[in-house]
């Protein structure tokens, strides 16, 4: 057992320390840094200078075209890019759909889709949700039907994150009604140029416009988009899953983000008093409780030894961290939480500020936060994963 | 960064568990209770596996291992409810006589590793609660030597023990970080009454009094020894806490799956099912703070302090949660004297004030934050 990472580990973090100093924006990190508005110009600015550096899949094997790092070396590089106040790199292309296709796809769609995920051009969205299918996801209802060359797909999917940047789609649609919701879902990919699409916005309680609805209507998408065979979907996507691994506690963003619960307690005269401070030094425990649960999860698989089955705790954990630190930002405002002056979350405004500059965004955040007990398999629904681990199923 | 234990970590459970598994059954601990909690046989046992020398060094006769053989001897003593003062006589100790001179050293650390003598702690005062540096325990420097006054409360394993290592102060007052020198004082010492007592799990401690005792110096100004003892003493807590709650929730998994109410086994009953998966994050999260404590015993003071706090604060709150919800879980019989469980909640609750409860660790880290936070920081 050592906690300590080795000397090329501690070497590999400060040369991603050095590059990410060198490169990363500071425009961009400002506004990371203080939760202010990110444009897609921002998001996509970040994604090719990573993309040029063969970073932007940097968990990606060498065959594919990415360095190819170990599972300490990603997590090394991750840790470097949030502390540092680099944006989330959105994760749909790089981290979602690009392993199903290099574990799934033809040697044509991986030709033709990879390059362009690596070097951050083009976007990609999720279209998984429906209206009626959220923590029940197999039963999704979109449907596409074989014509030819072509499926024509109809349908719905929602809750799709920055879709209205999307250049492509991943879906999951129904192509078979047979057996059970599971064995009749394919995996398609979805130019979202082609004709009969629509994309809508939703409009979340904070104000902002992070998710949309996708409308699909006789939307012809070639059969050679197909991702491996029809009607095994559910598996491919499952896969996906697995690759979520430690990224879903987001333990580095919830250090970064713990400095700034510090700071803004301390601008705001709070940190000093007891209560306040030990509320922050709860959260302060939970963090590195998380932190070496993160660890621990990470050493199983670098050594292969007795896997850890802890993906709902990290999932729930993190997902409640997040939550708490947002609230007790909030909190600490106070009054000054409450203004909602839309302007004030853009950088530079140089308008009228109600409070300190770092309050105006404090709200949303919160009320964005509420998000993510909900996404990704709902806590509750993780409570049933975790609990089968215990009791079985 | 590498949590797997050696080939030789895992040999050293594996000799635990089977001394535990053949040696330990519930009957023998509940005896041992029922009698009053005296365990010097038990002690004696562990003392034939090596485990009492576990923590001294090779020259004194013991085995020189450090944190983490520790933390896996504590973990199975935790699973098997083993009721004995292990961490008191064999973790805790050395680290207060690391800091003797020489020929007291040469004295006790070679029967602390053969278990001929017990040493504890006696640190507790009545004002005190957890404070270390809240010391009144008078010593005062004659001739050839020291004597002390004062008393000590629930001093672990009191009436069995050869031995006290007690802070006493030898100048400024009580709260005052300088002025405490750490003694030991042997059973039997002038003035040294003992009045022992069992504790709501079945083991045994003492309140002790001094009146004008002689005692041995071990250093003076020693606050940091002492505190270092009690970190030592917190990673063992921790790690025992660990061995009780996986047995805990072992058991009571066991039990939801075989007992029926409506027709089914109770295991299949969602609300039943969402609080054992809160039982397992408050029992992983408490896995992840006791291998922290253990890695970060060597740290300099400042930071292994401060990450002792932490760990020992998730572990209050773990022992906790998982104590009262696998009772909760069991129902009536969760409830009893004679099942199993109501002693795993009862050892957990006693974890959980020892060496500092939830709300003093708090208390700890809060006054310990640092701009920055994490494993690292």
């Amino acid at each position: 057992m050592d906690l300590n990472f080795t000397p090329e580990e501690q070497a590999f973090r400060a040369e991603i320390r050095a590059w990410v100093a060198a490169n990363l924006p500071k425009d961009i990190s400002h506004k990371v840094h203080n939760a202010l508005h990110l444009s897609k110009e921002d998001m996509q600015r970040w994604a090719k200078i990573l993309g040029a550096k063969g970073w932007h899949g940097w968990a990606w094997p060498k065959q594919f075209g990415g360095p190819g790092w170990n599972v300490i070396q990603r997590h090394l590089f991750e840790e470097e890019c949030a502390l540092a106040g680099a944006p989330r790199v959105v994760p749909f292309g790089p981290v979602m759909v690009a392993p199903v296709i290099m574990a799934f796809g033809s040697p044509e769609q991986q030709a033709r889709h990879l390059p362009g995920i690596m070097s951050g051009e083009v976007w990609w969205s999720q279209g998984y949700s429906e209206p009626g299918s959220g923590s029940d996801l197999a039963s999704l209802k979109c449907k596409a039907e074989r014509r030819g060359d072509y499926y024509i797909v109809n349908g719905q999917k929602t809750w799709t994150t920055l879709g209205q940047y999307g250049d492509w789609i991943f879906c999951l649609v129904r192509t078979s009604s047979e057996g059970k919701p599971q064995t009749g879902i394919s995996f398609l990919l979805i130019d979202m140029k082609s004709p009969g699409i629509t994309v809508r916005p939703i409009i979340m309680l904070d104000g902002g416009h992070e998710v949309n609805e996708v409308w699909f209507d006789n939307v012809e998408v070639p059969a050679d988009n197909l991702v491996g065979e029809e009607n095994k979907g559910w598996t491919y996507a499952k896969h996906l899953l697995a690759h979520e691994r430690t990224n879903i506690a987001d333990v580095n963003r919830a250090k970064r983000e713990l400095e700034r619960v510090k700071r803004i307690a301390k601008a705001e005269g709070v940190y000093e008093d007891t209560r306040f401070r030990d509320e922050i030094a709860k959260l302060e425990v939970d963090i590195v409780a998380l932190e070496m649960m993160v660890l621990r999860v990470l050493s199983a698989e670098k050594s292969g030894k007795a896997a850890l089955d802890v993906a709902g705790l990290l999932k729930i954990r993190g997902s409640e961290i997040q939550q708490r630190y947002s609230e007790l930002m909030m909190l600490a405002a106070g009054p000054y939480a409450l203004p909602f002056v839309k302007e004030a979350m853009e950088a530079g405004w140089q308008g009228d500020q109600v409070g300190a500059a770092h309050c105006a965004p404090l709200a949303a955040t919160y009320f964005n936060m509420r998000k993510t007990t909900i996404y990704g398999g709902s806590n509750e629904v993780q409570r049933n994963i975790v609990s089968a681990t215990v009791l079985g199923s | 960064m590498d949590f797997d234990f050696s080939d030789d970590q895992e040999s050293l459970r594996d000799a635990v568990r089977r001394w535990v598994d053949k040696g330990f059954s519930f009957e023998r601990r509940h005896g041992i209770a029922k009698a009053g909690g005296r365990t010097r046989e038990v002690y004696a046992e562990l003392a034939e596996l090596g485990l009492t020398g576990l923590a001294v060094p090779e020259a004194h006769g013991g085995m020189g291992f450090g944190a983490i053989e520790a933390m896996v001897v504590c973990e199975e003593l935790g699973r098997g409810l083993v009721n004995a003062p292990y961490a008191q006589g064999a973790l805790v100790a050395p680290v207060l006589l690391s800091a003797a001179p020489a020929e007291v050293q040469a004295a006790w650390l070679p029967k602390i590793a053969d278990a001929s003598a017990l040493v504890v702690l006696a640190h507790q005062e009545r004002a005190a609660r957890y404070r270390l540096n809240h010391v009144t325990t008078k010593a005062t420097k004659t001739g050839n030597g020291w004597t002390l006054s004062g008393a000590k409360s629930v001093v672990p394993a009191g009436d069995e023990a050869d031995a006290f290592v007690v802070p006493a102060r030898t100048a400024g007052a009580d709260g005052d970080a300088q002025g405490i020198a750490l003694f030991i004082v042997a059973k039997g010492a002038a003035g040294l009454a003992v009045r022992g007592y069992p504790t709501q799990d079945g083991a045994r401690v003492a309140e002790i009094t001094l009146k004008d005792t002689p005692a041995t110096l071990i250093a003076t100004d020693a606050l940091p020894v002492l505190e270092h003892a009690v970190d030592a003493g917190i990673a063992a807590v921790c790690a025992e806490g660990v061995g009780v709650m996986d047995k805990l929730v072992a058991v009571t998994a066991e039990y939801m799956n075989t007992r029926k109410q409506f027709g089914v086994a109770i295991a299949s009953f969602q609300a039943l099912r969402h609080r054992m998966a809160d039982v397992k994050m408050q029992l992983e999260l408490g896995r992840s703070m006791s291998y922290y404590a253990s890695l970060k015993m060597a740290e300099p003071a400042a930071a292994r302090r401060r990450a002792l706090a932490q760990a020992k604060y998730q572990l209050c709150n773990s022992v906790r949660y998982v104590g009262q919800q696998c009772i909760q879980l069991h129902g009536g019989i969760g409830v009893t004297d004679e099942y199993i469980g109501s002693h795993y909640f009862k050892r957990l609750t006693m974890l959980e004030m020892a060496f500092g409860d939830s709300m003093h660790q708090l208390g700890e880290v809060s006054a310990r934050m640092q701009d920055t936070a994490g494993v690292f920081a």
